[in-house]
C-alpha cells in the first residue's frame, strides 16, 4: 500500500509539471499525426492489402512517437537535481518506476486515441468495427514499450548522448513486443475476429508480464547506479 | 514583524554515526580513503579543506547517494546500505543544487517530499513553516520564480518540517542573506540542542566554527584533523594554516 501510495504522489507530481510545461504530450501529439501524413503521401495502401501494411505503419509511428515521451521522461528528475531529492528519500525506488510506467502509458495512450481514428480516415479503411480491438491490442503492445522503455530511459538518462542511445538499446529488445503485436493486430484485420489472434495475445500478455515483473526488480539498481 | 523561531524536534532524538575505513574511487581517483570517525549526538561538526578534499563526497556518503568503494557506514549499529529505506528517513542532507520542480509551487514541493518520507503535513503545518522561514507570502509562486536565497530558505522548510536526526549541509552560508543565516543557525543549534548530529562543509570558516563543537579538516581524501574546539586551539590553527590564502591567519 506504501508502494501504492508513493506512486500516486509521483504521478501527481508528473501529470501537474505536464499540464504546466505542455512538452511531451504535445511534442509527441504533432509528430506522431506529422508521421501519419508522411507514411499517407509516401505510401499507397489498397484495402486489400491493408491488414499486412496497416499495422506496421501504425507502430512505426508509434515507436518514433513513444521513442520522443520516452528521451523526456526523467527531464523533471535532470533538473535542479531532483533525482537527488528522490533517492534522498525513504521512497521505495520501484514506486517511481511503476509512476513513471503509468505517466509515459497515458500520454502514448492519449496520442494513440487521436492517431488511430486517423490513420483510418487518412487511408479510407472501412474496419471501424475493428478499431476498439486494435486498439486493446495497441494498448498491450504499448504497455510493453512503456515498461522496458522506461527501465531504458531510467539507464541512459546520465549519457551525454541519450537521445540516440536509448532507441539504440531499445529497439532490438523490443522485437519481441513489437512482432506480437503487429502478428496480433494483422490477424485481427484479416479475420474480423480477436478471438483468432489468441495465441499472439497470450504472447504479448507474457512479454509485458516479463518486462514489467523485470523492470520491477532491478529498478533500484539501475537508478542509484 | 517578528518572524515565529525553527521549532525544535519535540522529542529528543539520538542517534550514533560511525564511520569505519570509509573510502570512494571515481575510477581510478580515490576521492576519500580509509575515513573513520564517529558522531555522537549533540555534535555540530564542521567539515573543513580545500577544494577537492572530498568533503562533498563524504557528505553523499552519508546520506547514501553514492556507495562507498569500501567501507561503511552505521547509524545506530545498522549498516546504512543494509537497511537504507528505513536510516535515510533519519538523514537531511541540504545542499547547494536546489532539489526542487521549478514549475510545482512552494506549497507544492513541500507537500509533494513530505508524501514521499510517508507523513503527511496539514495545510495549517506547511503555513506555519513557511512563516518560519519566511516564505508564507510565497506559498502559491512556482519555485522557479524563487531567488537563489528563498530557495535555501525552502529547502531549510522542508527539513523543518522532516525533523531529520542528521543533517549534513554543503555550503550552506553562499546563497542565504542575514536573516537567513539568523534562521537557518538557529535551526541548526536547535537541532544539535535536542541531540540530533549536525554535519557542515563550508568554507565560511569563522562562521562555522562559531557554530559547531568540533572540527574535522579533510586534504586529498584523508582525515587529517580531529578534534573538539577549544580556545586557544594552536593545534587547529597549524593544521588549517596551510589552506588559508597567502598571508592570513585564522583566529578565534
Amino acid at each position: 500500500m506504501e508502494l501504492l501510495r508513493q506512486a500516486s504522489w509521483l504521478i501527481w507530481k508528473d501529470l501537474l509539471l505536464e499540464i504546466r510545461r505542455r512538452e511531451s504530450l504535445v511534442t509527441m501529439f504533432f509528430f506522431g499525426t506529422l508521421l501519419l501524413f508522411v507514411f499517407h503521401f509516401a505510401f499507397e495502401m489498397p484495402r486489400e492489402r491493408a491488414p499486412e501494411m496497416a499495422p506496421g505503419l501504425l507502430w512505426l509511428a508509434f515507436l518514433f512517437t513513444g521513442t520522443l515521451g520516452l528521451t523526456q521522461l526523467f527531464q523533471p528528475e535532470r533538473e535542479n537535481h531532483c533525482l537527488d531529492a528522490l533517492l534522498l528519500s525513504p521512497m521505495d525506488r520501484a514506486a517511481l518506476y511503476l509512476a513513471k510506467v503509468f505517466f509515459n502509458l497515458v500520454l502514448m495512450l492519449v496520442v494513440e486515441l487521436v492517431v488511430l481514428p486517423l490513420f483510418w480516415v487518412l487511408f479510407n479503411l472501412d474496419s471501424w468495427r475493428l478499431l476498439p480491438a486494435i486498439f486493446m491490442v495497441a494498448f498491450l503492445g504499448t504497455l510493453g514499450f512503456c515498461v522496458l522503455g522506461t527501465l531504458f530511459s531510467a539507464v541512459t538518462m546520465r549519457a551525454r548522448a541519450r537521445e540516440l542511445l536509448l532507441p539504440l538499446i531499445l529497439f532490438p529488445l523490443m522485437i519481441p513486443v513489437i512482432l506480437a503485436t503487429i502478428r496480433t493486430m494483422e490477424v485481427i484485420l484479416r479475420s474480423g475476429d480477436a478471438s483468432e489472434a489468441l495465441d499472439w495475445l497470450r504472447l504479448l500478455l507474457g512479454f509485458d508480464v516479463i518486462f514489467l515483473t523485470a523492470g520491477f526488480l532491478v529498478f533500484e539498481w539501475v537508478i542509484e547506479a | 514583524m517578528e518572524r515565529a523561531q525553527p521549532e525544535l524536534p519535540q522529542e529528543k532524538s539520538v542517534l550514533h554515526v560511525a564511520i569505519r575505513s570509509l573510502a570512494k574511487a571515481y575510477g581510478l581517483l580515490w576521492a576519500l580513503r580509509e575515513v573513520t570517525l564517529e558522531l555522537k549526538p549533540g555534535d555540530c561538526v564542521a567539515l573543513l579543506g580545500p577544494n577537492g578534499a572530498g568533503k562533498t563526497t563524504l557528505l553523499k556518503l552519508l546520506c547514501g547517494l553514492v556507495h562507498p568503494t569500501s567501507g561503511a557506514i552505521e547509524l545506530d549499529g545498522e549498516n546504512l546500505l543494509g537497511d537504507p529505506s528505513r536510516l535515510r528517513s533519519l538523514i537531511g542532507f541540504l545542499s547547494p543544487s536546489e532539489h526542487f520542480y521549478e514549475n510545482l509551487t512552494v506549497a507544492e514541493n513541500l507537500r509533494f517530499f513530505v508524501s514521499l518520507y510517508g507523513k503527511r503535513e496539514s495545510t495549517a503545518e506547511v503555513t506555519r513553516i513557511l512563516e518560519t522561514v519566511a516564505l508564507d507570502s510565497r506559498a502559491n509562486e512556482y519555485v522557479g520564480s524563487l531567488s537563489s536565497g528563498m530557495k535555501c530558505r525552502l529547502a531549510i522548510a522542508k527539513w523543518l518540517l522532516l525533523q531529520p536526526k542528521l543533517l549534513l549541509l554543503d555550503e550552506p552560508y553562499g546563497m542565504l542573506d542575514g536573516s537567513g543565516v539568523d534562521l537557518l543557525e538557529a535551526y541548526l543549534r536547535g537541532l544539535a540542542g535536542s541531540g540530533g548530529i549536525v554535519l557542515m562543509a563550508s568554507h565560511h570558516v569563522s562562521r562555522v566554527l562559531a557554530l559547531c563543537n568540533r572540527a574535522l579538516i579533510l586534504h586529498r581524501g584523508k582525515l587529517i584533523f580531529d578534534e573538539p574546539k577549544q580556545e586557544p586551539w594552536l593545534t587547529f590553527q597549524r593544521a588549517f594554516g596551510e589552506f588559508l590564502p597567502r598571508g592570513e591567519q585564522w583566529s578565534s
